[in-house]
């Protein structure tokens, strides 16, 4: 454990009650030591403070030398009052109430008062502060402003300008976290309103979060708008599974329907935030496309039928099928569905051809080559690295939660980020140096510039290695990729002892593979940390509990292509979005004598299929998801499974028990404890020990 | 608590237009006075408001979408920034294009008094256009503003960067005709104006 770090603490009285706290913290935060709580609209402990809305004021004073308190003429924002030494605060004062009924007196003027049908009503910062500290009449009977009701700001965000009390919590949020700036105040005094440029689209990848933050509403979500009231909405905590990311999330349902998503508090993931492809991802649970009862081709139809027959032809088609059977998929399942699926395959099936990858190089991973983890960060330590590395990646798309750690890191604490990538990405607003390759070069940048660092003497490689990477002088690198000789200088200066950020879409890349070797390797010598993230919501988890022995993605799907696979089950996975030959896809399905597809909802890869095996979605289920830093967390059930789904390890644990009895599991609990007795990395993620927060392997 | 809370933290820069999205039109002039301009801040937003009226004389006296994004563009701020702090102050014109010549009539205590309705009265007549209007020809545009800070010469009258006043019909009526005479825009001139307060003489 690092030591304590000695934190100068001030004595200040609050209501008389004297503490110590950290020099400089505003009075709104520390008044929550004592259990106090002060009213706010503007103020939002992740943003900088702006004192806007005046709601939080409290009346301030300091000890004299003869221990009376001498307070201030006026009342002072809590939201911008840094503590200091002597300070004597009054929350709870005549005046305090006084003052604010005032704000808020004034801040219901213009408010257009349409609770009833506003969907912040119920759970409405304005509503709560004026019940507790507002006045209960208005002496205002002049017009109230008015202005357009349900501007589309974007296909998801809806502003509803009357209802604004102007407290720049999105301005503040676009400019400071997400980055993209594409919120500012518009006019002034009471036409003074947040909108886009010209009134552009809202594009940004984090608009969801601003629904989330406005503390009336005025910005509503164009998904949820007039689609339930809060009460009436059951809230359960559950985990995205959207990307690798593993957000923590609040699952809002009414009469079995998801209802709409909020951001979960967890500081080690996600923070408070969620990116919009997350937050409105989850269509897919109320589709019309969902798989609700198990189907069996007959003729050129796909018919209704029962488990049992779906079960008979599964375990015909794969029963003693060796090499002759394979399956694919498995990445979006849960460990125990992976777990129950490696184990149906190869200890009841006898087949070790199980991948869930699909990329376009599929050698060995470099980890295992080099004998080093590929997630060696995890989220929330990104913050605190000076410098960092983001290779091969638009960050914003493939992992939006780690680049939001990853601008968290350069706003907050200044790191340097290096941005490589071929194309423009969100990152190079804010990179200190941007390595802009031709696409295909990434293994001449990459060895470029682990031989800088080698002959600056800042690394050590072994000799062979060195020779390999000695033609890589920054010359010769910016005659391969255009990446200037001087900016690779200047990048890998910064880079020594940094963490390095790639995602696994580097294997679709030609000479990714070199250049994540060359990277691990970079890592490796700097004492740096080398990360290639995973892209999908458990494929970390498929990893650590699959097979690596059978055939690849690759091999697989070729083997069916030329006729030579029996079975092939398609766990969860639509191949024709992932895998990059698409003919190959096509020939494999068709080719194969029989083609097993489970999944929650209607794919392509359906209409080729023998059986189709509905699965219910991850939030109908039991079971833990490992995110991209090897969090194991755990999603309970949220809804009840629709029509006849069953969840994945069940319906393998169904099979396998036809085959060979045996007592099976009876849930996922005693699944994930089998994991553990296998897999001494998931010890701390049995059910009785997970903590809320998750487990992170190391 | 979050160290985020404390004040002024490091970095504040958004994200900044790229080139592929905006027109470039300054002059060769206007951008000159932008580059001396930047040495006169130790950062770059502090250049909006000049650089504004740069915008708007190199525009034509209206600041419209392509001026305030090019201005974001030069400046490498964001468009959403550069608008609202455009759309806050009112000389800065960003509702509508306004006329070459506009007449601001201050509505304030003193000029009231002393019979400001009475010239709006006067010019609604004379060019038919009121409060925020211009006319079809584009010549004139009348707006009544608050208090311009002269009250001994009420009613008063700015147009572009000169005061008249006090005013009455006749002295308006001979100013419309000198005005319609001048080929010059007043609305440019007074942004060339406050372009020169901000720029020393040493680099024109």
């Amino acid at each position: 454990m690092a030591a304590a770090v000695q934190i100068e603490t001030v004595n200040i009285t609050i209501n008389d009650i004297e503490i110590a706290v950290p020099k400089g913290e505003l009075i709104v935060e520390a008044v929550k030591r004592l259990g106090l709580e002060i009213p706010i609209f503007c103020y939002h402990p992740r943003m900088k403070p702006v004192g806007m809305c005046r709601m939080c004021i409290v009346e301030v004073g300091f000890k004299q030398p003869d221990g009376t308190v001498r307070k201030m003429p006026k009342p002072q924002a809590a939201c911008t009052l840094p503590a200091s030494e002597g300070m004597a605060v009054y929350t709870d004062t005549e005046m305090v109430h006084r003052d604010r009924k005032g704000v808020l007196e004034f801040l219901l003027i213009n408010h257009p008062l349409d609770c009833p049908i506003c969907d912040r009503g119920g759970e409405c910062p304005l509503q709560n502060n004026t019940l507790f500290y507002g006045p209960s009449t208005s002496r205002y009977v002049e017009l109230k402003r008015h202005a357009p009701k349900a501007f589309p700001l974007s296909k998801y965000v809806t502003l509803d300008l009357e209802r604004c009390i102007q407290c720049g919590r999105c301005v503040r949020f676009t400019e400071e976290i997400s980055g993209d700036s594409e919120l500012a105040f518009r006019f002034r005094g009471a036409n003074m309103q947040p909108s886009t440029f010209e009134l552009r689209d809202f594009e940004s990848k984090f608009s969801g979060n601003v629904i989330e933050i406005c503390p009336v509403g005025a910005l509503t979500s164009a998904k949820y708008r007039f689609r339930a009231r809060p009460w009436d909405l059951e809230t359960k905590p559950a985990v995205c599974t959207v990307c690798s990311n593993g957000c923590n999330v609040w699952f809002d349902y009414r009469v079995g329907k998801m209802v709409r998503i909020n951001g979960r508090t967890n500081e080690g993931v996600n923070e408070e935030w969620t990116c919009d492809k997350g937050k409105f991802g989850h269509e897919f649970y109320n589709s019309e496309d969902r798989l609700l009862t198990p189907l069996v081709r007959e003729g050129d139809q796909l018919v209704p039928t029962d488990w049992a027959r779906v079960y008979s032809d599964v375990i015909r088609a794969f029963a003693n099928g060796g090499d002759k059977v394979a399956a694919l998929g498995g990445a979006a399942n849960s460990n125990e569905d992976v777990f129950m699926l490696n184990r149906l395959m190869t200890g009841i099936f006898g087949t070790k051809n199980l991948d869930h990858r699909f990329e376009r190089n599929l050698v060995t991973g470099v980890g295992e080559k080099l004998g080093v983890s590929e997630v060696q960060s995890t989220i929330a330590s990104l913050e605190d690295a000076p410098s960092m590395l983001v290779f091969g990646t638009s960050l914003a798309d493939e992992l939006p939660i780690v680049f939001l750690r990853v601008r968290k890191a350069w706003f907050k604490n200044g790191a340097k980020v290096v941005v490589a990538h071929h194309a423009p990405t969100d990152a190079d607003s804010f990179a200190e140096v941007i390595l802009r390759y031709k696409e295909g070069t990434e293994a001449a940048v990459a060895s470029g510039l682990l031989s800088l660092l080698v002959s600056a003497g800042k690394a050590q490689v072994p000799a062979a290695t060195a020779d390999a990477i000695k033609p890589f002088t920054p010359e010769h690198v910016e005659q391969l990729s255009g990446v200037p000789a001087e900016k690779l200088r200047v990048a890998a200066e910064l880079l020594e002892g940094a963490p390095i950020i790639t995602t696994r879409s580097m294997y679709n890349q030609a000479s990714g593979v070199d250049a994540l070797e060359a990277l691990a390797g970079l890592a490796m010598v700097t004492n740096g940390k080398f990360n290639c993230y995973s892209l999908q919501a458990n494929a970390e988890g498929a990893t650590l509990l699959g097979t690596k022995e059978g055939m690849h993605t690759h091999q697989i799907l070729n083997a069916a292509a030329a006729g030579e696979l029996k079975a092939l089950w398609l766990v969860n996975v639509d191949p024709f979005a992932l895998y990059p030959d698409r003919e190959l896809v096509q020939q494999a399905l068709e080719n194969v004598e029989f083609l097993a597809v489970q999944g929650t909802v209607a794919s392509e890869a359906m209409h080729y299929a023998s059986v189709v095996l509905p699965q219910c979605a991850p939030a109908e289920m039991d079971g833990t998801y490992t995110n991209v830093e090897r969090r194991v967390q755990r999603m309970r059930p949220v809804l009840k499974p629709k029509g006849s789904t069953k969840p994945g390890w069940n319906i393998f644990s169904e099979i396998a028990v036809r085959l060979r009895p045996a007592t099976p599991f009876f849930n996922p609990g005693e699944v994930m404890a089998e994991i553990a007795k296998e897999n001494p990395a998931f010890e701390g993620a049995t059910y009785d020990k997970l903590p809320a927060e998750g487990f992170v392997i190391r | 608590m979050s160290e985020l809370t404390q004040i002024g933290s490091i970095n504040e820069r958004p994200r900044i237009p790229t080139r592929d999205e905006v027109e470039l039109n300054f002059s060769d002039k206007a951008i000159t006075e932008l580059e001396a301009l930047k040495t006169h801040y130790p950062e770059l937003k502090a250049c909006i408001l000049p650089t504004l009226w740069i915008a708007q004389r190199e525009y034509g006296g209206f600041l419209s979408g392509e001026a305030i994004a090019e201005v974001a563009y030069r400046l490498q701020r964001s468009y959403a920034e550069v608008e609202g702090v455009a759309t806050f102050y009112s000389m800065y014109n960003t509702a509508h294009k306004p006329g070459k010549h506009k007449i601001e009539l201050c509505t304030c205590l003193s000029c009231h008094l002393c019979g400001t309705y009475r010239l709006r009265d006067f010019l609604k007549e004379k060019l038919g256009i009121g409060h925020g209007e211009t006319t079809a020809d584009g010549l004139f545009t009348v707006e009544e503003v608050e208090c311009l800070d002269a009250c001994d010469r009420a009613p008063v009258i700015q147009v572009g960067d000169t005061y008249h006043g006090p005013v009455d019909e006749g002295y308006l009526s001979k100013l419309i005709d000198d005005l319609r005479a001048n080929p010059e825009s007043t609305v440019v001139k007074m942004a060339d104006e406050m372009v020169k307060v901000h720029i020393r003489a040493s680099e024109r």
